[in-house]
């Protein structure tokens, strides 16, 4: 009953996965030739497992190495800020029957429904020169700042995109913490910021933790917000990716990058799977 | 008693309490007193206002009007974390997260004791619920009933002045239940500490409290100690509610029923005796035959050491117990009733 996903798995993900992998390494024949073909300053395997060349090319690149710290900068200060927004929303939602509160969770959730290209270009336009930010703070004489093209604009816009998927998750979890144990903890004496830390937080830890590793990882590879609102140099590794892909002709450099990303992303999705198991071992107990 | 010597002597008072919801009036003008190492319950059936009344004294809950003094000092204004009383939930409300000894020390960490003082008192009181074993268990490696200990154990160790008890066997089976109750009464005796059980089982309210506060409406309808209000009930609802009672409309009279406007006669199940129409002597027994209740039993109950009987007696249902032999079903009787209780418009009349 499973073969026939496992088969389109691995004909579609697995191969290429494969096959690219094949390419970093400087194997430039079989299913990689055509690409070889036309493609610009490669590296070609020396022995029979291949060539680290392109790797150290990449690695030891100033340029790339300034985006890679870019990439992670943005990855992690994005993470942290919708894990802080959505766990707050969350929290309030859950502790709260006012309209507002039901209002902002809703609200949160909206992003989800607009393409992000469209997001995009609304957060820069909002914070450009002659953006709305400026404009409104102009009326009172404050001389607002340009975040257009800038890291700024490219953390608001992953903050947008990944935080309504952060708020479904982290409200569920939230909301899934019972009423009682909440008031258990007032009962014994803690103070409502003092219950949030000890006993709320740590009760919904597993979807958290998914939703950080989601957002992470989206962020991580993430091409269209940087790609609209964020600087050329340095830019995330995703519009570099595409870069040399396409404008440089340079596919082998890109792949490299590709693995970069896939490497760190591999290391978030190890938090995931810990998480799940955790979910696993809870529903077996 | 002056108002200052009821003040140093009482436990809890709940004066003019009042809870709405929205139109409706859920807790109406309430007042309990709970004597200092008294264990009161608060009966009644679903949705009459006795959690409510628990949650706002706990603090959960804001009174609309009232007063809720717990040693003397007023804490209705007071948030749940400052009023000096501890609640063991229906469902345990253990964090799972922590083990039992870590959430039994949680109230005493947050009060930032000593360490050794915090390992010493948490010891003592999980020893005293017999859980010394399971200190460092999970709550979910553990079973109901010591869940419900380790509640209980969480609640004592802050030695609160006031112990709220929010249905805290009902998830229990039948036989722990009466273990776990046996339990919670022997230390709440032995520490002397002034309790609150909130509870729809009469068999809970009558086992472990000193007295019981029945309640309806949002309304206290009587408050005697658990004998008293089994064999004196003051209302026809706490008559019904406390035991079991058969309500047959009118007046005894003579052996015979009498029907009287607004008047209600309400027997206990033991209280109704049967003979057997065929027995020697029946007839002789009591009132002449023609003066006599008469019925057929339509079903036998086995309750263990005795017999619930069903018997039909013209068009109504009565429900009699008999310990030792059983009459077989189909059997015609007559039916006596002792120590009819009498009920006028639901208040209950002193006269028999």
């Amino acid at each position: 009953m499973a073969l026939p996903p496992i088969v389109l798995i691995l004909v579609f993900v697995g191969l290429p996965i494969v096959t690219a992998l094949l390419y970093s390494l400087g194997h430039t024949g079989g299913l990689n030739s055509v690409t070889a073909t036309i493609a610009q300053h490669q590296h070609v395997a020396t022995s029979w497992w291949g060539t680290l060349d392109a790797y150290r090319e990449v690695l030891t690149n100033a340029r790339l190495q300034r985006d890679l710290a870019l990439t992670v900068t943005v990855t992690v200060v994005s993470t942290v800020a919708v894990m802080l927004v959505a766990f707050g929303i969350a929290l309030y939602q859950r502790l709260s029957d006012s309209r507002l509160a039901k209002a902002l969770a809703v609200l949160a959730i909206v992003p989800m429904f607009i393409p992000v290209v469209i997001g995009s270009w609304a957060i820069l336009l909002f914070y450009s020169g002659t953006g709305f930010v400026r404009t409104a703070l102009a009326q009172i004489g404050v001389e607002g700042p340009v975040w257009a093209y800038t890291q700024t604009a490219i953390i608001i816009g992953s903050v947008w995109t990944s935080l309504p998927f952060a708020v479904l998750m982290i409200s569920s979890g939230v909301q899934a913490v019972p009423d009682a144990v909440i008031e258990a903890s007032r009962d014994a004496g803690a103070s409502l910021a003092r219950t949030v830390w000890s006993v709320i937080l740590p009760m919904a830890t597993v979807p958290v933790i998914i939703a950080a590793t989601f957002t992470a990882i989206g962020v991580l590879g993430s091409f269209t917000v940087p790609y609209f609102t964020g600087p050329n140099a340095p830019t995330m590794l995703g519009v570099d990716i595409n870069n040399y892909f396409s404008s440089f002709n340079q596919p082998q450099q890109s792949v490299v990058m590709a693995f970069v990303v896939f490497a760190l992303a591999s290391v978030i999705g190890a938090a995931y799977v810990w998480a799940n198991f955790r979910t696993a071992a809870k529903a077996v107990r | 008693m002056t108002t200052q010597a009821a003040r140093a002597t009482d436990g809890l008072r709940i004066t003019g309490l009042v809870k709405r919801f929205g139109d409706r009036t859920v807790v109406d003008d309430l007042d309990l007193t709970v004597h200092p190492g008294e264990l009161v319950s608060l009966l009644g059936p679903s949705g009459c206002g006795k959690t409510t009344t628990l949650r706002m004294v706990a603090g959960f809950l804001a009174a609309d009007g009232g007063s809720i003094e717990i040693e003397g000092k007023d804490v209705v204004g007071l948030p749940p974390e400052r009023r000096p009383s501890a609640m063991v939930f229906q469902n345990y409300a253990l964090w799972p997260h922590m083990t039992v000894f870590k959430n039994v020390a949680y109230p005493l960490r947050l009060r930032r004791l000593p360490k050794h003082e915090v390992t010493d008192r948490v010891e003592h009181v999980l020893g005293l619920v017999n859980l010394l074993h399971h200190r460092d268990s999970r709550p979910a490696t553990i079973s109901g009933g010591e869940q419900q200990r380790a509640a209980l154990a969480r609640a004592l160790v802050q030695e609160p002045q006031l112990l709220l008890l929010d249905e805290p066997l009902s998830n229990l089976d039948a036989k722990l239940r009466v273990k776990v109750r046996e339990d919670i009464r022997e230390l709440q005796q032995r520490l002397g500490i002034t309790t609150v059980l909130v509870t729809h089982d009469q068999d809970e309210a009558l086992s472990m409290s000193d007295r019981i506060a029945v309640m309806n409406g949002g309304r206290i309808e009587q408050v005697s100690a658990p004998d008293e209000l089994y064999t004196d009930p003051r209302t026809e609802f706490v008559a019904g509610f406390v035991g079991q009672l058969n309500s047959l409309p009118g007046r005894l009279v003579g052996g015979r029923l009498v029907p009287e406007e607004g008047l209600l006669t309400g027997v206990r199940p033991e209280d109704v005796r049967l003979i057997p129409v065929d027995e020697p002597g029946a007839s002789a027994a009591g009132h002449a035959p023609q003066d006599r209740l008469r019925g057929r039993v339509v079903r036998v109950v086995p309750r263990g050491a005795f017999h619930e009987l069903v018997v039909e007696v013209e068009d109504r249902t009565l429900h009699s117990l008999a310990v030792g032999q059983s009459l077989p079903v189909g059997q015609e009787v007559y039916v006596d009733l002792a120590r009819p209780l009498l009920f006028r418009d639901g208040r209950r009349l002193q006269e028999r």
